[in-house]
């Protein structure tokens, strides 16, 4: 006995500093207003919960109205206090009831408003919030609006016809019958889940990029587009329920059903269709890291963070969206990716890389290859073979290649360095916006052609190290197009370069020779 | 009558002549113009010229000795006895002559001695602050502030003479110089940052290196302190540059920045992820905003509405749909 009261008194004791820290007071208040039976519900509370129950009786919006404000100290719960106030507004046909709160708040003190509202329930809901613990919808006829930006949204029993827009948090609907009107969730990261009876009818269309679609019910569908599923449950006919979550996943369950035998559809896809580069990507979302790969790699996904340390055979990868990282390829490599980054290792065989957007950095290409970007920088530590780069705006840099470089941007600068143990090379650099540098040994015999276009009449646009070049000047179309021509040290290789609105520099260097060392 | 009691005691000081010239005057007159002080000092100065003529009598010894015993000093005086000893008059009369002489001495000094004359010294400069040298496009110089001596083989182009107008013998010799100047200081000294403001701002004057100048920009200023006036070069660069090469730079450089993200700033990258045909750019906009809207503080409604636009727009690229949604679900709104 005595061991409790100590214990009891200790705990006392530790609590008092905790109790000592804030400072909270809960008002509560108590509103009710004559409705339509069929007007409108406007609730607007950025921050805190509301919960709204439809019922059967009369024709009045009983709200019950629950402000909590925790302050540091009693003039920090003072200030809240004043700037906390519960608005209401409106008329029998809408009614608005608000939560306003100041534009700038103090980190002194935090609010949360909790309401609960009893309304007939043919009335129409919509709802306002930011920050919700939870939104809970339930018995309701009419159609339902909610707009938010966190927190659990529950529709129980919403019989009309919804609308959900959410960024973060869940969607739950629960159909206690089946569903009557359309159904339309709209999320970035939310997770979708709906319970209805199992004998319920409906159209159902699911999207999600990365996510997952599960289901219990028996659907017939398919994949209108790599992330959008369109099917129908049981039967053709009832309301559509549209659920889109970019990176969350959809649940579809049959009441009494459980969600260990939920299928995805996704992993069923690929079954009921041969096996194609579309079909493939598929997938659920992956992450894939893999060390090693022993033989030829094929992957496919619709969004993938990649990650492969080595692969001893050919490696194709497509993604829709994702990081790729490869260390090492020894055969041919493909990697074709609708936005990301690229990060590629050595690649000993023939290589062809394309992102849609981002950047492609490639530590050595040793059979050249094709290397492109919607719009990104490409950087190429050494090419080893006849290497094409394209970007859609971006520069190219080529740290060193001992091979034919064709390096085209639409707006960017291309910098190209020789090997210094090459007397000559093909090089072809085109920019529509930018500037070309081409570095190389003094000794490097090629022969030039470079062309300037330049809105400045007195540009001094072409510099070159080595004499024997000649100039030329002409205007086109109200801009100044400069050209040198000629062979230098002799004349070899062609070097074709072409910048508008940049300048083209041709420079001698004494470098020297980046060594790449060879996997084993 | 108090005058005739106060002058009284005068007398003996004036038959002695101890009095002050002024107290002698004084005294003096009031005799003249009192008859009994007159009776009275009559009476002192006769008696004073009787005691003149009277002869000196020898005293006898053993009187004398008596005398000199009885007005020695008792050694054993009681302790109650406090002698007043009379103030000698002589004593006040030498501090006053103190004070004559010392008074009179250093004003005969003062005028009687010659002026102080100061050797003149010739004036120099010990140190010289040099003027701070700006860059400027066209500069007019004096001959007088340009030193004779030309310092290497410096570039000196298109040469221009004009000659001396009439009644002016100056001439003027105008050219275009390529010098370079290295420029050294912190990062944050505001003539620093305005040069690479100005590097930033202005790629129709730069030469290749400009993409360059954004990635020293950036490797200098991703630290903590870095002034604001960087930032708003970069959104800059990000809103006007026709190179998209060099706004995915500056987007990406923004993202790296140490300091906190001036408002004009924030709106720039909106702008850059809302509309830049570069989808590059767009996705270093994305990261950059997420940055914001994690740093805490009120939430920003523009820079949140625009990621949510982007991250449900269809038409976008994929990826930047995802990294716009990846943004949104790691901010937490307080």
């Amino acid at each position: 006995m005595k061991i409790r009261i100590k214990l009891a008194v200790l705990a006392l004791l530790v609590s008092m500093p905790a109790l000592a820290g804030n400072v909270t007071v809960v008002d509560k208040s108590t509103q009710n207003f004559p409705v339509d039976a069929l007007g409108s519900l406007w609730i607007d509370n950025p921050i805190g919960s509301i919960d709204v129950i439809g019922t059967d009786q009369g024709s009045v919006v009983s709200t019950v109205v629950q402000r909590t404000i925790t302050g540091v100290d009693q003039a920090a719960l003072r200030e809240g206090r004043e700037a906390v106030a519960i608005s209401y507004e409106g008329d029998n046909n809408v009614r608005l009831i608000r939560t306003v709160l100041p534009q700038m708040r103090s980190s002194r003190w935090n609010a949360s408003v909790a309401y609960t509202i009893r309304v007939p329930h043919s009335l129409h809901i919509k709802i306002a919030t930011k920050t919700a613990d939870h939104v809970r919808i339930s018995n309701i006829l009419g159609n339902v609006t909610i707009n938010a930006f966190s927190g659990t949204i529950i529709l129980d029993s919403v019989m009309g016809a919804s609308s959900v827009s959410t960024v973060n948090g869940k969607v739950v609907y629960n159909f206690n019958s089946r569903p009557l009107s359309h159904v339309q969730v709209q999320a970035i990261n939310a997770d979708i889940e709906i319970y209805s009876p199992a004998d319920s009818f409906f159209d159902w269309i699911a999207d999600s990029i990365k996510g997952d679609f599960l289901t219990t019910f028996p659907v017939q569908g398919k994949f209108i587009s790599p992330t959008v599923y369109r099917g129908t449950v049981n039967a053709p006919g009832g309301p559509t329920l549209t659920t889109a979550t970019l990176l969350g996943q959809v649940t579809l369950m049959a009441k009494g059903t459980k969600v260990a035998l939920a299928r995805s559809l996704r992993n069923d896809a690929p079954k009921q269709a041969p096996v194609s580069s579309a079909r493939a990507l598929l997938g659920p979302s992956e992450k894939i890291q893999l060390p090693f790969v022993a033989g030829n790699w094929v992957f496919a996904a619709s969004v993938a963070d990649i990650a492969v340390g080595e692969i001893r055979g050919d490696a194709h990868v497509e993604t829709g969206a994702g990081e790729v990282e490869i260390g090492v390829v020894f055969g041919s490599c493909s990697v074709m990716s609708r936005g990301g980054p690229l990060s590629l290792g050595d690649m000993l065989g023939p290589l062809n890389a394309h992102t849609g957007a981002g950047d492609v950095t490639v530590r050595s290409a040793r059979r050249g290859g094709e290397i492109s970007t919607g719009g990104g920088l490409i950087r190429l530590l050494a090419a080893g073979g006849p290497t094409t780069l394209r970007s859609g705006g971006g520069d190219i840099i080529v740290r060193q290649t001992s091979a034919a470089i064709d390096a085209e941007t639409s707006s960017g600068d291309i910098t190209i360095t020789v090997d210094p143990s090459d007397s000559t090379e093909k090089i072809t650099a085109r920019s529509a916006q930018g500037n070309i540098v081409i570095n190389v040994k003094p000794q490097f015999a090629a022969d030039i052609d470079a062309t300037v276009v330049v809105s400045d009449n007195n540009a001094n646009a072409i510099h070159s190290d080595f004499p024997g070049l000649t100039t030329r000047r002409e205007q086109v179309g109200g801009k100044t197009l400069i050209r040198a021509t000629g062979k230098i040290n002799g004349g070899g290789e062609k070097v074709e370069l072409y910048a508008e609105d940049g300048n083209i520099n041709i420079t001698s260097q004494i470098m020297a020779p980046l060594r790449v060392a060879t996997p084993r | 009558m108090a005058d005739c009691d106060l002058l009284t005691e005068n007398l003996p000081l004036l038959l002695t002549e101890s009095l002050d010239p002024a107290s002698r005057e004084l005294t003096h007159r009031h005799i003249e113009s009192c008859a009994a002080c007159s009776h009275e000092w009559s009476s002192y100065k006769d008696t004073w010229a009787l005691l003149e003529r009277l002869p000196e009598v020898p005293i006898p010894a053993g009187a004398k000795a008596r005398f000199l015993t009885q007005i020695a000093p008792v050694s054993g005086r009681a302790a109650n006895v406090v002698p007043f000893r009379r103030r000698p008059a002589t004593r006040w009369l030498a501090q006053a002559a103190a004070v004559v002489v010392i008074a009179g001495g250093a004003y005969v000094g003062g005028h009687r001695s010659r002026p102080v004359q100061l050797q003149p010294t010739a004036a120099s400069i010990a140190s010289v602050q040099p003027v701070a040298y700006s860059i400027a496009e066209s500069r007019v110089l004096p001959a007088s502030a340009m030193s004779p001596t030309i310092e290497g083989r410096p570039d000196i182009q298109n040469l221009q003479f004009v000659p001396a107008a009439a009644g002016d013998d100056k001439i003027g010799v105008g050219f275009d110089i390529t010098s370079h100047i290295t420029v050294t200081g912190h990062p944050n000294d505001k003539s620093m940052v305005r040069l690479l403001r100005y590097v930033l701002e202005n790629e129709d004057r730069m030469s290749p290196s400009r993409s360059r100048a954004i990635d020293w920009v950036r490797a200098t200023y991703s630290r903590p302190g870095a002034d604001p006036e960087i930032a708003a070069a970069l959104a800059n660069v990000l809103r006007n540059d026709e190179h998209q090469g060099v706004r995915i730079k500056a987007a990406e450089t923004l993202n790296n920045l140490g300091s906190a993200m001036p408002s004009d700033t924030r709106d720039a990258l909106i702008e850059a992820l809302k509309s830049d045909p570069n989808p590059a750019v767009r996705i270093k906009a994305v990261e950059a905003l997420a940055r914001v809207l994690r740093s805490g503080g009120e939430l920003d409604t523009d820079a949140l509405n625009t990621l949510r636009q982007k991250a449900s727009q269809g038409d976008e690229n994929v990826y930047v749909r995802v990294k716009a949604a990846e943004a949104l679900g790691s901010i937490r709104p307080q």
